[in-house]
């Protein structure tokens, strides 16, 4: 009896007496799936680095407001014009200085630019610049210009990626990141945390987080655990089966995008029958609310609806298994080899319940006639399958994840549909002209160029296995006051994070 | 003794160059680093580029060449990922894991030769019974279950320990107790058996027949004997600890080198790769070359 007392004591104790300490408190605790090994601001467009770098502690000139429908909005450049062709000219924000106090003026923005690119190291953001001719010039202290060839209509979308640092920033990767942003890092322990701290004098307006502190645990169900036991403030990515308390639980779009790419260069995947049965032979109503959670969207485009150009009218295939197997006996009397054994490779942890999602595909596949077999692999010899060259001995289908939250195709469609694109499944003189045509022509005319794209590669070339636009889960402590929106895979601005 | 010492060393050694060898050529041949380190959508331009300054462009031969030299100066290079010296990485998590596998090693070895030592004594007794049904459990409960139920149980539910992670003494308890089961039960039958045989033999009946009390009987004439199987197994116990313990690591987010290494393979992070398992099997050699001391000090017959 005694002891029963003494345990029911602890235990009021400890639940009593941490809501209270945590009133009192403005710091938030994240918990992240990755460790983070590098923080460096050139690689914020790697979605675990971003999530602590981007707007925290390094800046960028533009940025795309992905949950309002305000578009581009100015952060460290105020406003922004096409002065002739090819060159844009960007007016900067006067007052901003760095965490390290030095003031911030065109030379920072030329000197991480040219960092970015620079072979010496090897910069993520870089290869969003790739095959454009970038000069950037300096025109006086607020003033920058950049001159592209060939013209680029999308430049300060573009520029919502490049994060700026000060123009002493060495070219070798920083353990010491530098920015004009709110939050300096404060301190970094390798392998258990990464503690950011709010700065005094930030040009905007002050975050109510006053410091975050970083920790990563790959298991999801201690994510989740340490949510609702106080350890942690917010998850941002949980699993499903974990995200069981509406109270604290968020499901968004994670801006994912599950697909099976189709190399047509080996039969029967050539024949379009063949791939349209494919198609016709999934139920992926099915999927939703059982092995894949409730939210997640079924596919018509390789970008979510949120993208620009994103097409309504294409209208997803039917479960239809009758007509798959009707158009298999169609391309089989043609002598399309339809028999042949087809490689389906997934890759395990792709995304939580990978391998179930791509056992049932197989059956439903099989169950039309086909002949699939199915190979999950981990990420490196995926990887193999994914890119070219590829593996051409046998029919193959690559289970695979894209992420797009920029907003823009341009990001996705010339390196998975453009005949010289690395992750093409197919050359088609209509796409290639189509993704050239549309890359450099900007507004409405670049908005329909897009849409004319998205259809024709659905419903023309039935260029893939189009599947599901993925919902990711997040727990959010019930003292903060946040909500996860798409933006939440790739960034998680301490900004925006409130208390109740 | 030395020449046995001299004798371990050498084939011990052996098996290190083989490894390093293995090591070398299985990783850089199941996949390439460029791919995994780079987005999917980077050109082939920047993928030649990281190549490049990485060293990996090079024949195979000569990145051979290069491995071997910088091996013997002690120079592991940079981690590709983490941007700092590999061996400095790698000593981070290794001084976690080892303060985990020698803080559970003794708990276990300590609990486990009493036990063992009790229930040997009291063949049949409750508590003999008792140590054969925690050793059997121990045995077969898997890890990552333990721990998941042990989170639920004392961090969630009762709140009295933190969920994971490192800091306080706190942290360090659901750890080692789910560390500590497996080896325990392992352990403690090999000592409970080897006790009964002990306690069965002449040396034991002659001391009794002279009226040498329990307490001698065990601690002076028994154990010591009996000791020479419980010394390997508890080697064995160390030495999987000492490779980092994985599934435990990777639930607690224990910053130790069993999930560096396995990051680091998935990642194709040579370097790093390279220098965990140097400084992994340095602590094995090591720790062998204890338990052969060890096996001599106990017993004469081994000395020669």
């Amino acid at each position: 009896m005694k002891h029963t007392t003494a345990l029911a004591g602890l235990l009021l104790a400890s639940t009593t007496l941490s809501p209270a300490m945590a009133q009192e408190n403005t710091d938030v605790t994240v918990v992240l799936a990755e460790e983070v090994d590098l923080v460096e601001p050139c690689m914020a467009t790697r979605s675990n680095i971003g999530r602590i770098v981007l707007q925290n502690i390094s800046e960028t000139l533009t940025e795309l407001d992905v949950r309002g429908d305000k578009g581009l909005m100015p952060r460290l450049a105020e406003s922004w014009e096409m002065t002739g062709e090819g060159t844009w000219r960007f007016h900067l924000r006067e007052g901003v200085t760095f965490s390290d106090g030095t003031a911030f003026d065109a030379e920072d923005v030329k000197h991480s630019f040219e960092r970015a690119g620079s072979d010496q190291i090897t910069c993520e953001i870089s290869r969003y610049y790739e095959g454009i001719e970038i000069t950037p010039t300096v025109v006086d202290a607020q003033t920058i210009d950049f001159a592209t060839e060939p013209a680029q209509p999308i430049l300060p979308l573009l520029m919502s990626l490049l994060t700026i640092v000060p123009s002493e920033t060495p070219i070798e990767f920083t353990r010491d990141p530098i920015g004009t942003g709110p939050f300096i890092l404060s301190e970094w322990n390798p392998g258990q945390d990464i503690k950011l701290t709010r700065r005094d004098d930030y040009w905007g307006e002050a975050p109510e987080v006053s410091g975050a502190t970083y920790l990563f645990r790959s298991d999801a169900a201690v994510r989740a655990a340490m949510v609702q036991t106080g350890e942690a403030d917010i998850a941002p990515s949980i699993s499903a089966t974990d995200a069981t308390d509406p109270a604290l639980d968020f499901a968004y779009p994670n801006s994912e995008t599950t697909y099976l790419r189709i190399d047509q260069n080996v039969a029967p995947l050539g024949d379009k029958r063949v791939r349209e049965a494919l198609n016709l032979a999934l139920d992926r109503e099915a999927f939703i609310g059982t092995i894949l959670a409730e939210g997640t969207q079924i596919a018509t485009a390789i970008t979510p609806p949120t993208t620009l150009g994103w097409n309504p009218d294409v209208k997803a295939w039917p479960y239809d298994p009758e007509k798959a197997r009707d158009l298999l006996a169609e391309a089989a009397a043609d002598g399309v080899p339809v028999d042949t054994t087809i490689s389906l490779i997934g890759r395990t942890g792709n995304f939580p319940g990978a391998t179930e999602v791509f056992e049932a595909i197989q059956a439903m596949l099989s169950d039309v006639g086909f002949n699939v077999e199915l190979q999950m692999v981990e990420v490196a010899e995926h990887e193999q399958y994914y890119s070219k060259p590829y593996v051409e001995d046998r029919p193959i289908l690559v289970g695979a994840q894209h992420d797009n939250s920029r907003g823009d195709p341009v990001f996705s469609m010339y390196f998975k549909y453009h005949s010289d694109g690395r992750q093409a499944g197919f050359s088609d003189p209509k796409v290639d002209e189509l993704i050239e045509a549309a890359t450099a022509a900007t507004g409405d005319e670049r908005s329909a160029l897009w849409s004319e794209l998205f259809a024709y590669l659905h419903d023309e070339v039935v260029a893939d296995v189009l599947l599901f636009h993925m919902v990711g889960h997040a727990r959010v402590s019930e003292r903060v006051d946040f909500t996860p929106t798409i933006a939440t895979n790739s960034s998680l601005q301490l900004s925006e994070i409130g208390f109740k | 003794m030395s020449s046995m010492l001299g004798k371990r060393a050498v084939s011990s050694f052996i098996s290190l160059m083989v490894l390093i060898v293995l090591v070398f050529f299985l990783s850089r041949l199941t996949g390439d680093p460029a791919a995994l380190y780079l987005p999917v959508d980077a050109s082939e331009a920047m993928r030649d580029n990281f190549r490049e300054i990485h060293g990996l462009n090079d024949p195979v031969l000569v990145q051979f060449t290069h491995y071997i030299t910088d091996l013997v100066c002690f120079d592991f290079g940079d981690s590709l990922r983490k941007a700092r010296p590999a061996l400095e990485v790698v000593l981070d998590s290794f001084t976690w894991t080892l303060q985990l596998a020698l803080i559970t090693m003794a708990l276990v070895s300590a609990a486990a030769i009493a036990l063992g030592s009790l229930a040997a004594f009291h063949v049949g007794s409750w508590l003999d019974r008792l140590a054969s049904g925690l050793s059997l459990i121990g045995a077969s409960a898997p890890d990552f279950w333990i721990a998941i139920v042990g989170i639920v149980l004392f961090s969630v539910t009762l709140g009295w320990l933190p969920t994971s992670g490192t800091g306080t003494v706190w942290h360090w308890v659901l750890p080692i107790a789910v560390l500590f089961i497996r080896p325990f039960g392992l352990i403690l039958q090999v000592v409970r058996g080897s006790m009964i045989t002990a306690l069965g033999s002449a040396y034991v009946k002659t001391a009794r027949a002279k009226g040498v009390r329990n307490r001698p009987v065990i601690f002076v004439h028994t154990l010591r004997n009996a000791m020479l199987p419980v010394i390997t197994v508890i080697g064995d116990q160390a030495a999987a600890l000492l490779n980092g313990a994985v599934v435990v690591e990777t639930i607690f987010g224990f910053p130790g080198v069993g999930k560096l290494m396995i990051d680091s393979i998935l990642q194709r992070d040579f370097n790093v790769i390279l220098a965990a398992i140097m400084v992994t099997a340095l602590a094995i050699f090591l720790m062998n070359l204890l338990i052969d001391i060890a096996y001599a000090l106990l017993d004469p017959r081994i000395r020669t």
